[in-house]
């Protein structure tokens, strides 16, 4: 704290000599929005109560890249050119740059990314909440690698637990919040070989809930939940192989159990009874798609006020999976409306709660190999195609670009995924003889659009490229400069322990 | 709420009697209104031509009649991974011949009558809710 009030003195002169001085540009609204930002910046107190309630906001996949991209898309749907736009996040006070690699990964699996923010240690890829001595898949080195989570460290401290998602509720980032598993795709009982006596992913969040580990649960992934020879609400048949229908299993509890719009809003708060909601039978559907079921923004609000009659306070965990999923599939239409969505839920959690007592972090678990061509002009579609620059003005002009092949290019590409330009022949061989399919303006923006990549692969790739954390809150200042992800756990309980 | 209903259908191949393609080449998408209902375009359309853009979802075995269409690519067949993730837009195609596959990424226009209604394909199990029948297909 000393340091950053030398710090903010420093700033205060560097202000002052600032608007002393008769520079020509003074009038501008560049430097006057800077000398602003200053004078913002050098009166900027850190908050060091102790936190009550922990939100830990998730936005899978959404590296630096990727949020760069929903930054100007959103700012491009509000109107404006996108550049200059700051998501709700982007304007909390505090920020560091994670890295995100595993201890086996330079490239990052979203299971041990989120152990990582849950127990404070990093892991090996495709396992979750177990120590890096465990190895992925093998039941046997479960036993005595089993890692405290945060939620089980807050249900102790009297704290309520919630945590959601759009992707299935047994997923990697959610899992992270209740289970100890050697593989992520152990969701049912199915996966787990006959003489492993770890529980299953959705077994273990049946077991949390029942317990009273986890109060709130919402997301996708209703088939891991019941057996094969029962359908659900929507027609579908259920996963387990076991016979147990845990929906009923927690309902014969006292939770309410919630599978569309209609009964999301049924749901009743303030009784203390746990809420399982699961609205699809796999994921949740992207938010350019949403019918019938609760956006991202809903389900945290109903989330924050299940749990926050709780004079103890909460842990939230809120991810928006499918970010990740749509950039998997090379179409960028998708994760950005679903990263829209994650902003909105950010900002209404952001509303519904007070600074002096709740830590909210804003993060992503990895980054995708998202990138971005040049040279753009101001307010060309982020989704789109890249216009040149106009010497004279501020927007793009309206002709595009070429590349040295005659024709236009995205802003946005990948370098590997399904929009590859190379396609396999009936020789088996990957080629493109005719060049880069040539693609208009009207094409690139349809949201269905699945940008181009160099490297043919069916699902893109994540990256280990650096994502960033944003914060604000009782000990939101301890996050600065570049940190390992797994440091995100102790910012998270050094602020709840704080004396 | 769901509507991420599978597709198929064998369905009558005799005694439909083609309309001519229209010119336009239409997105799965055009099939559906927001809520998943079937829009007033796809009904109007039903028991004619249409050409339909897409994607060739990876078939279960070759030298087969059927396919499903995708509105974007989809690296995995449908009866291959029973646990796949599939968007609600996707069409059943019946092929009139015998047909050659295509990358699951390469986007195709699919010709064929168009068939509205769930069908519970008797040999596969797989149940659709929309289909084109007596179908080919070009690459776009």
């Amino acid at each position: 704290m000393k340091r950053s009030l030398i710090a903010a003195t420093a700033l205060v002169a560097f202000s002052t000599a600032s608007f002393a001085q008769d520079v020509a540009q003074k009038d501008s609204k560049w430097f006057t929005d800077a000398l602003a930002k200053i004078q913002e910046m050098s009166i900027r107190q850190p908050i060091t109560a102790k936190a009550k309630n922990v939100i830990l906001f998730t936005a899978d996949g959404n590296g630096v890249g990727t949020n760069y991209a929903t930054r100007l898309f959103v700012g491009q749907q509000k109107g404006g050119l996108g550049e200059e736009y700051v998501l709700p996040y982007e304007q909390f006070p505090n920020l560091a740059l994670v890295k995100t690699y595993n201890t086996n990964a330079q490239t990052p699996d979203s299971a041990p990314t989120a152990s990582a923010m849950n127990t404070g240690v990093k892991s090996k890829f495709s396992t979750i909440n177990v120590s890096e001595n465990a190895v992925a898949s093998d039941c046997s080195t479960l036993a005595g690698n089993e890692l405290t989570t945060f939620a089980e460290l807050m249900e102790k401290a009297g704290k309520s637990v919630g945590v959601i998602s759009t992707a299935r509720i047994t997923h990697a980032t959610p899992a992270a919040v209740y289970v100890n598993t050697v593989d992520r795709d152990w969701e049912d009982n199915t996966g787990i070989p006959e003489d492993c006596a770890q529980k299953d992913i959705a077994d273990q969040l049946a077991e949390a809930m029942k317990s009273g580990r986890v109060d709130v649960a919402m997301g996708g992934g209703r088939r891991h939940f019941f057996p094969t020879d029962v359908t659900d609400e929507e027609g579908k048949g259920g996963k387990r192989t076991d016979g147990r229908n845990l929906i009923e299993e927690l309902k014969g509890s006292g939770a309410q159990y919630a599978w569309d719009e209609e009964s999301f809003k049924a749901l009743t708060t303030g009784n203390n009874a746990p809420i399982i909601g699961l609205f699809e039978s796999s994921h949740m559907k992207y938010e350019h798609d949403r019918t019938g079921e609760p956006s991202i923004a809903e389900m945290t609000e109903a989330a924050i006020k299940a749990m926050a009659g709780n004079e103890n306070g909460y842990y939230l965990v809120v991810e928006a999976g499918r970010v990740d999923h749509a950039n998997h599939d090379g179409n960028l239409h998708r994760t950005l409306t679903d990263g829209a969505a994650f902003a909105e839920a950010v900002a209404l959690a952001d509303q519904l709660t007070n600074d002096e007592d709740t830590l909210i972090i804003v993060t992503a678990d990895h980054e995708h190999a998202i990138a971005f061509n040049g040279y753009c002009g101001r307010g060309s579609p982020i989704t789109g195609l890249c216009y040149e620059i106009d010497d004279a003005g501020e927007k793009h002009l309206d002709t595009l670009n070429m590349a040295d092949d005659g024709k236009p290019y995205t802003v946005a590409g990948f370098l590997n995924g399904p929009g590859a330009v190379l396609v396999k022949g009936e020789d088996e061989k990957f080629t493109a003889p005719e060049g880069r399919q040539t693609v208009t303006q009207e094409e690139a923006t349809d949201p269905d659009y699945i940008q181009q990549a160099m490297i043919p692969l069916s699902s893109e790739t994540h990256s280990g490229e650096d994502v960033a954390v944003y914060a604000k809150g009782p000990w939101a200042h301890l996050f600065d400069g570049t940190v390992e992800q797994n440091y995100i756990f102790h910012v998270m309980n050094h602020a709840v322990n704080a004396q | 709420m769901d509507r991420r209903v599978f597709l198929t259908g064998l369905v009558c191949f005799a005694g439909v009697a083609p309309a001519e393609a229209g010119d336009e080449t239409i997105r799965l998408r055009n099939f559906y209104n927001k809520d998943q209902s079937f829009s007033d375009y796809a009904v109007s359309m039903q028991g004619t031509r249409v050409a339909v853009s897409g994607f060739m979802a990876p078939p279960l075995k070759a030298d087969s009649q059927f396919f499903v269409l995708t509105s974007r690519p989809m690296a995995v067949c449908p009866f291959c991974e029973t646990s796949a993730d599939w968007p609600d837009d996707i069409l059943a195609v019946y092929t009139k011949r015998v047909f050659d596959v295509a990358p699951f990424n390469v986007p195709i226009v699919t010709h064929g009558t168009l068939e509205l209604g769930t069908y519970k394909d008797p040999e596969t199990g797989f149940v659709s809710r929309v289909r084109i029948v007596n179908a080919i297909y070009d690459r776009s």
